[in-house]
């Protein structure tokens, strides 16, 4: 199933050490009317083995859309790749055919969705719910599946696993479903999980202990993770590495002590001031003016453009190239140039 | 003067859900003795996990139900048993945002019609006066006056709360219920909202009443601040002072410190485990005991679950938390959690 065709000259792969590497990926969604939305503009990102990563951004900015094209889970044709690679483990998952992505989503990329209550199916029970997720890909006894399943779930600390198996979602508070949707996700020892919005469901402590859970398994798995998130709190305490996105593109990207202590681009730069604090009270709170930039019309320049408090003509026609900051990071603003 | 709302001792049980299959499951402890007051101008705030009471709390104060037991007084008035006129009055004095702007207007609706609609309704403006009182509110809440005649799902997340708050502010109320107003907002767009709503509070001398389960948030925006656990106030903030700064109950404690800071050099922090306790068969004793990290820290001493903790009583005898060990009045009262980050 792996084997690539070797017809095709295979092109240098990334180094070892990459488990992800997305290059210029362009995403158009064609809308009634002709109207084209560029909800991905132009991404590149890597992620390492065992790395956490983090994609921040308002809704709207395209990292939903970057974390569908990775599984290629977007709606074709409405929505298409333009351009772009992505490489997993040293393959283009765009050059696959789709049906092979099969062995890929819920394998060795697996993801934990928002919303853990419509993820789950009413009517089976989580045993079966989370077997399905390995029997799927590796066919197994009624009775092997069923032990592995009742392993997972404890490996999400769900208590009295045993007696639970046999229950229906509806009898699961929010954060044991999110637990239990995670189990699912890591019942196949996946190389990366993608963490979509995995706690806006939940409570703050409920949240914390998700969190903390995540990280747990992640250092006991080596596995590699893709949090997408507009929370910086959760970022702060979940990534390593931060890209934080606005209107299709990565605009600033860095290690994440960098980025909370030293934030470049304007654009993180007020979203770090804008979120209130528990240890501050009654300060006016930074705001980022405006709306955020349209997708269906960006301009020729910076989209930030007229949002930001820094801008300077040249932003209004010309994007900005890359500029380098430490050993990972990069900024694209003119006024880091 | 009396505070502008007063809320004595209030109760609210659901009665089981009797349905074709079911047979009653037992009475829903949604809000169990609570009380507290909010001073006009002031911006009172409840905190907590979803399933303690605070969203009951607000209906109740909304009269959107009826209270079990226990009183609600506006102005010194008990307004529970208002009817006709004069509750219809204590409506227009109170309103309310909710969470969701995207189901708390009506599609089919313009702008000019859900603002308009209260003054219609209750001071029987029509034509140009009424155009001319809709414009004055979009003006307040900082939308374009050709907001008025799209409809909302031309606008975006923010943008409609921003609807959401002009119609709230249409009939001049004195105190507005707020519930959860930002959390289904992005960041940036959460900063304009409170910022908005801060501003307005000041120029029109509101009070606020904050839902909320982002202690950030509430912490910002509020004056005092109460912490629900399982249908009770657990602990309350001096007027005025952070519960950051003042807090003592375990529970607050936890709550504060399972808040998402944003600084990667802040560990991530030993979590309470357990849910929230189930309001049908609320545990014995102190309500938060079976999750308490205290109880254990102390070798979980009998009292706990035996009996309930001493309530809050800021005005009477000053306790600050509903705990047996901790929030005593001044002099007894130990030392909150050392310097720097809360214990749990």
């Amino acid at each position: 199933m792996e084997a690539s065709n070797p017809v095709i000259a295979k092109p240098p792969a990334p180094p070892d050490d990459v488990l992800l590497e997305v290059k210029g990926l362009r995403v158009h969604i064609d809308l009634p009317g002709g109207r084209v939305a560029k909800a991905v503009d132009g991404v590149d990102f890597t992620i390492r083995r065992g790395e956490s990563v983090g994609l921040v951004g308002e809704s709207g900015s395209g990292k939903t859309m970057t974390c569908l094209s990775v599984m290629r889970l977007y709606a074709v044709p409405t929505a298409h790749v333009v351009a772009g690679e992505i490489w997993f483990d040293g393959e283009d998952l765009l050059k696959k055919p789709i049906a092979e992505m099969e062995h890929y989503r819920g394998n060795r990329i697996a993801m934990t969705p928002q919303d853990p209550l419509t993820s789950l199916n009413p009517v089976l029970s989580v045993g079966n719910q989370v077997a399905e997720a390995m029997t799927t890909h590796y066919p197994a006894s009624r009775e092997a599946a069923r032990t592995r399943a009742l392993e997972a779930l404890e490996a999400v600390r769900i208590p009295g696993a045993a007696h639970r198996l046999g229950q229906y979602p509806h009898q699961f508070s929010g954060g044991t479903r999110q637990r239990i949707v995670a189990a699912m996700g890591m019942i196949n020892k996946p190389q990366l999980m993608i963490a979509d919005e995995p706690t806006t469901a939940l409570d703050v402590i409920m949240q914390a202990q998700f969190l903390k859970l995540l990280r747990d398994m992640q250092a006991e798995s080596g596995m590699s993770m893709l949090w997408v998130t507009h929370d910086l709190g959760v970022v702060a305490q979940t990534c390593d590495h931060v890209n934080v996105m606005y209107a299709g593109r990565i605009v600033e990207s860095g290690d994440v002590r960098r980025i909370f202590k030293q934030p470049s681009h304007p654009y993180t730069v007020a979203l770090m001031e804008s979120v209130p604090t528990t240890h501050a009270k009654r300060e006016r709170l930074y705001q980022i003016k405006g709306q955020p930039a349209n997708v269906f019309n960006l301009p020729p320049g910076c989209p930030f453009y007229e949002r930001c408090p820094i801008h300077m003509d040249k932003c209004r026609t010309a994007y900005p190239d890359k500029t380098p900051i430490g050993k990972d990071g990069f900024v694209h603003c003119w006024a880091r140039q | 003067m009396a505070p502008l709302l007063e809320v004595i001792h209030l109760v609210k049980h659901f009665p089981p859900a009797v349905g074709f299959f079911t047979a009653g499951q037992g009475t829903v402890h949604a809000v169990d003795d609570v009380s507290f007051a909010i001073e006009e101008g002031e911006c009172f705030a409840i905190v907590g996990e979803s399933g303690c009471g605070k969203t009951t709390t607000a209906r109740l104060a909304l009269l959107l139900e009826q209270p079990t037991a226990g009183s609600i007084k506006f102005r010194g008035e008990d307004v529970t048993t208002l009817r006709g006129k004069e509750l219809h009055a204590y409506r227009r004095s109170v309103q309310a945002v909710f969470q969701d702007p995207y189901s708390s207007l009506s599609p089919r609706m313009k702008v000019r019609d859900i603002i308009g609609e209260p003054i219609e309704i209750h001071e029987r403006l029509r034509g140009k006066e009424l155009d001319r009182r809709v414009d004055e509110l979009l003006d307040q809440v900082g939308l374009p006056q050709n907001a008025a005649d799209r409809r909302p799902h031309q606008f975006s997340g923010g943008q409609r709360q921003r609807v959401a708050i002009a119609r709230a502010l249409s009939l001049s109320p004195k105190l507005i219920v707020l519930d959860e107003p930002v959390s289904a907002l992005d960041v940036a767009i959460r900063a304009q909202v409170l910022n908005l709503l801060s501003d307005l509070q000041e120029r029109l001398k509101l009070s606020y009443l904050l839902i909320s389960h982002d202690l950030a948030v509430v912490e910002h925006m509020s004056d005092q601040v109460a912490v629900m656990y399982a249908g009770k106030i657990v602990e309350m903030s001096q007027p005025g002072r952070l519960l950051t700064d003042t807090a003592t109950h375990p529970y607050s404690l936890a709550l504060l410190s399972a808040t998402p800071k944003p600084d990667p050099d802040i560990p991530m922090p030993e979590m309470i485990g357990g849910d929230v306790a189930d309001p049908v068969n609320p545990p014995s004793g102190c309500r938060f005991h079976p999750r308490c990290p205290l109880r254990l820290e102390l070798g979980s001493p009998a009292i706990c679950s035996a009996e309930a903790p001493p309530e809050v009583d800021l005005a009477g005898t000053g306790r600050t938390a509903a705990c047996h060990f901790r929030g005593a009045p001044v002099e007894a009262a130990p030392q909150p959690a050392p310097a720097g980050e809360p214990g749990y």
